[in-house]
Formats: structure tokens, sequence, C-alpha cells
């Protein structure tokens, strides 16, 4: 029910905002006044939540009704109803101001001088100069070796996070405890993208393929003990009852009955975690996280398009080679 | 009252969710029974065996093994060392599918083990032989070395009875031993539950579903009916009419 009232008070609240801000208190950049904002929209968003209750006591069927209670089934013709009208509205207003503030422009696309620099940049990619191969190689090596490094250290930790993020395996109060605490700290990492945890550590240790690396490895902990720990909630209960009625220990339970069963997806979503961090290195090598992508921004910024098309060329090589790998791997472990 | 090597007192169960699976269940079993609990499914019987070693907390009552209530257990190792002296089969076998059926055997004796001792995965050269010579009142010794998930239905029930003699059980609870194998199947592994019941004097506790099995093995027999105990007696005195009580009008013995 409560999930109905927020969702329906945050979309009434949107729709009406964007009409509000756009038309009568019009603000930019600097005009920008918070504290009006959060009233504004804070009270529509409550205005909404009440309209909500208000209608659902009344039986019409609002757009949240329809997402969050499965039971309240939509009957009749789609224009005659009220959610597929809240529906298409918002969609419309969001289109609608996500081309306004991206400046969509097809004037742009199509300008002449931006074009002719693009024609310029695809030309020198298309034409790579190679005398820059073996550093670009050197590079890369260095790139693929610090996503391994990231990767590899990675492991240990995910490992023995997943079974302490693990619903199924921490029961008792105390141990729900520690659970939410690990949750709680392993969303906020994650939700921490690696780009910007290789510009933290390239303050912290200075710019290079170590930062880069740990990074990575923040990133990949979090990322894996996810994984993992959904792999442990999935596994079956049988062998845990099992294993628990020999009077095996809670250590014994999880490496007897679970470790086993868990044991092939977790090598499986290694590899293909490598795969993605050999990829993800590139990236956050343009923010000083060293390897093949550090030298991509160097040529980059001085216009060098024939040299980058190099780079770019040993990127694209590279990687394929490594997705291709990791499919065949993963395909073969399943 | 003496000489029972089980006593259970006014147990009840209910669960979470409201629901309650067991009212005020009393009963006793004496050294060497062969009980058969029956009863409609959602009745309790798993319920009632889980609450015997633990795997489910009772919420009232109490269960006397040895002259201890288990209900009273608060430490791990206390509630382990009930575990070990109570071994138990299941409906799916519950294998580790991926390890040798030795392996499955000896895993009957982690309780005797250290941590890092099973985390090494180091078993003893006697844990070998005990499972072996287990494997061998099963009569399966001879597929000690095959993976557990390439034996069928049956063989891996043994493989699992094997398992819970491995813990120098007094008891063997069983839920629903045969009924996911084959009336022929079902045969066989019944007796050698008998067997390990006649044998080696282990105590079995056994949910089962077909009339026909529990005329043939049980000595006594409890019916449960919404977690009330409905009947208890003879497996000779069940007749039509219990029958019917047992699982409802119009029930047929389909066995
Ligand atoms: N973990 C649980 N949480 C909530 N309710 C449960 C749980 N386990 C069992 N129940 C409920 O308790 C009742 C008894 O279940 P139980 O599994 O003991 O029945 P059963 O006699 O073994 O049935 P079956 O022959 O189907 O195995 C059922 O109504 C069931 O829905
Ligand atoms: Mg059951």
């Amino acid at each position: 029910m409560y999930r109905k009232l927020v969702f329906d008070g945050v979309l009434f609240s949107f729709i009406l905002s964007v009409f509000v801000f756009s038309t009568i208190l019009r603000m930019d950049e600097d005009s920008m006044n918070l504290t009006l904002l959060s009233i504004v929209t804070v009270s529509l968003f409550l205005v909404g939540m009440g309209s909500s209750y208000f209608l659902s006591r009344r039986r019409i069927l609002t757009l949240g009704g329809v997402l969050f209670e499965p039971n309240s089934t939509a009957s009749g013709v789609w224009y005659k109803s009220l959610w597929a009208w809240q529906l298409v509205l918002a969609l419309l207003v969001a289109f609608v101001m996500a081309f306004v503030k991206t400046g969509f422009s097809f004037i742009e696309l199509f300008d002449e001088n931006g074009f002719a620099g693009a024609m310029r940049l695809f030309q020198g990619i298309a034409d790579p100069n190679w005398n820059i191969l073996p550093k670009a190689v050197y590079n890369i090596i260095e790139t693929v070796f610090m996503a391994f490094l990231a990767t590899a250290l990675a492991i240990p930790p995910a490992f023995v996070l997943s079974f302490f993020c693990a619903q199924n395996i921490m029961k008792s109060p105390g141990a729900r405890l520690i659970y939410i605490f690990l949750r709680t700290g392993l969303n906020i990492t994650r939700s921490i993208e690696a780009l910007i945890w290789a510009i933290i550590f390239s303050v912290w240790v200075g710019i290079g393929p170590f930062a880069g690396m740990l990074a990575l490895m923040i990133h990949s902990i979090a990322s894996l003990a996810k994984q993992f720990s959904e792999m442990v909630e999935a596994s079956e209960e049988g062998p845990v009852e099992a294993i628990t009625s020999t009077g095996a220990s809670k250590l014994q339970i999880v490496w007897y009955a679970i470790v086993p069963q868990v044991l092939l997806p977790y090598i499986s979503f290694i590899v293909y975690r490598w795969d993605i961090n050999v990829r993800m290195a590139t990236v956050i090598g343009l923010v000083g996280g060293g390897g093949i992508g550090t030298m991509l921004v160097q040529y980059q910024g001085q216009a060098m398009w024939r040299e980058v098309g190099c780079i770019i060329a040993v990127i694209a090589v590279v990687v394929w080679a490594l997705d291709q790998a990791s499919a065949h791997i993963r395909d073969a472990l399943k | 009252m003496s000489g029972s090597i089980l006593q259970v007192h006014h147990l009840s169960k209910t669960f979470p969710n409201g629901v309650q699976a067991l009212r005020d269940v009393s009963f006793e079993v004496m050294p060497g029974e062969f009980l058969v609990i029956i009863g409609l499914s959602g009745s309790g019987k798993s319920t009632l065996l889980r609450c015997l070693n633990r795997l489910q907390e009772p919420s009232s009552g109490q269960v006397f093994y040895q002259g201890q209530n288990i209900a009273d257990l608060k430490s791990v190792s206390d509630i382990r060392r009930l575990r070990k002296k109570m071994g138990m089969i299941f409906q799916h076998f519950n294998l580790i599918a991926r390890q040798n059926v030795l392996k499955n055997v000896m895993m009957g004796n982690l309780a005797s083990k250290s941590g890092w001792q099973s985390v090494l995965g180091i078993f003893s050269e006697q844990e070998k032989q005990k499972a072996l010579e287990c494997l061998q009142l099963v009569g399966i010794a001879d597929k000690a070395y095959l993976r557990a998930d390439q034996l069928s239905g049956g063989q891996k029930q043994r493989v699992a009875i094997a398992r819970a003699l491995m813990q120098g059980p007094q008891i063997l609870l069983a839920d629903e031993p045969v009924s996911s194998l084959d009336p022929a199947t079902c045969q066989v592994v019944m007796n050698y539950l008998k067997k390990i019941n006649q044998e080696l004097g282990i105590t079995v506790i056994a949910n089962l579903h077909f009339l026909s099995l529990v005329r043939q093995y049980a000595t006594r027999v409890i019916a449960l009916q919404e977690g009330q105990i409905v009947f208890s007696g003879s497996p000779q005195q069940i007749d039509q009419e219990w029958f019917e009580k047992i699982y409802g009008a119009g029930a047929a013995d389909v066995s």
C-alpha cells in the first residue's frame, strides 16, 4: 500500500513540478532556489499521495496500483482509465524535459564546422599511425594486468563477504544486524562508480596504474560479493538441512553443503568480472588510472587522431579477444 | 515411562506466519521400535521429525531424549551432539551432488571433526574404512567412487542411509524416505531400513504415505491430523473406519 502511495505521489509531484517550474517560477542554474524547489515538490508529493489514497478509496485504479498491487487487474479500454493517462503524461513530460535539458539539436548534429571536425577525426582513426603500436601494446598489457590483479585481489574478500551477506545463512537476530550492516555498506560502495573510486585513489596514492587497480578492486569486491551472495541465497536448502542434521557446525555446513553448489557460478562470475574490469580499466585510465586509457587521453588532448586510431584498434582487439575467451569459458562452466 | 528412548510431552509448534503445525503432541518411543507416522499432506509430519533433532524450534512442550529435555538445550555444541545421535534421511536424499559417494558418507562424521580439518577436507584412513563399512551395510560399496549425482534414486537413498549410519546414531529419522521412488525400489530401501532397525538395533521413526508399507514394516503407528495425534496403535488396527478418519471420508487405499 505505502509503495503505491509513494509512487503515485512522486509521479504527481514530478509532472506538476515540471509544469510549475517551466512556466510560473522559471529558474536557471544561477537563480536555482533549493528551498522553494523542495517546498513545492514536497507539498505536491503530499497532495499526490493524498489524492492517490482518495482515489483508491473510490476504487479508481492508479498507475501505482497497477504496479504494486498485482491483485488489482486493469480492465476496460486503456484510454478510459486513469493509470494509462498517468503513464502517457509522465513519459511525455520526461521526454520533453530530457530533450530540453540535453540541448538536443539537429542543427548542431549536422552543423558544417562540427561535421568537418568529426570527419577529420574519423579519417585519422581510419588511418592509424602504427608507429606507436609498441607503446600501445606495452600500455594495454599494463591495463590487462591491472584488471587481473584487481579481480584476483577482490576474490577472497568477496568470497568471505558473500556468506555474511546471504539471508539464508544470517538468520539469528545478531547475524541479521551484521547482514544489514554489510549489505548497506556494499550497496553504497557499489553505487559509487569505479571512475569515482579512481579519482579518490589517484589523489590518495598518486596517478597511475596502482590507483586504477585499487579502484577496480573496491568496485569488484562489492559487485562480486553481491552476485555471490545471490548465488548462496539461491542454493538448495536440502543439502544444508542434511549436513545440519549430522551435527555439523555452521562453518562445516557452509563449506560442505553450500560451497560445492556455488563454486562453478562463482568462477563464472569471476571470469566475467575480469572481462568487465579490462573494459573499465581503459576508461579509468582516462581519469589518471594509468594504462592504455591514460595514453589515449594524452593523444586525444593534442588532437592526434591517427595515434588515437592506433590505440582504439589495440583496445578493440584486446577487448574483443577477452570477451570471446570469457564467453567460451563461462559456457564451458555451465 | 522408564525404558523409553524418546518421550514427547505436549509438543506444539506454531510458525511465525501463524500456521499451527503441531498441537499438543505426546507420545513415547521404545528402543528398537519402527515407528511410522502417517497423515495427510500438511498434517505436520515433517515438522514433528524436525522438532526432535532441533532443525525446527518447538514452540512449547518437552522432548526427553535419554532423560534430557532437548527443548532446553541452549548451547550450539549441545544441539550438535544431540543431532549426531539422531541420523536423518529425506525424501529428496539431499546428497552433495558434485562429491563422490564416499565423501558424502564421510560427511556423516563432521560433528567429530575440527574446523580446519574439515575445511581442508582431511579425512583419516579410519573414517574411510568406517564409511566403506556403512556403504557395505546398504549393499552399495562398489559405487564408492562414483559421483553422487550419477546414482539412481534408490541408490542415492541408500547412500543417504549410509551417511546417517556414519554418525553412529541411536535413532534414525526418515522423512518420507521412499516417496520419490518407484514401488520396487521402495521395497529395497524399506528393507534396508528394516535391516538396520533389526540388526543394528537403531530405532527408526519414519513418515510414510502408503498403508501397505506401513502394515509391512511398522511396529507401531501414529496418525496426525492437523497437527494432532488422532490414532496410536499397531498397524493392524487401522481398518477402513480409521483409514477414513485419518485421510478423510471417501479416501481409498490405493496401495
Ligand atoms: N517453514 C515453515 N514456515 C511456515 N509454515 C510452515 C513451514 N513449514 C511447514 N509449514 C506449515 O506447517 C504445516 C505442516 O507442514 P509439514 O511439512 O510438517 O507437513 P507434512 O505432514 O510433512 O506434509 P507433507 O506430507 O506434504 O510433507 C503445513 O501447513 C505447512 O504449510
Ligand atoms: Mg513433509
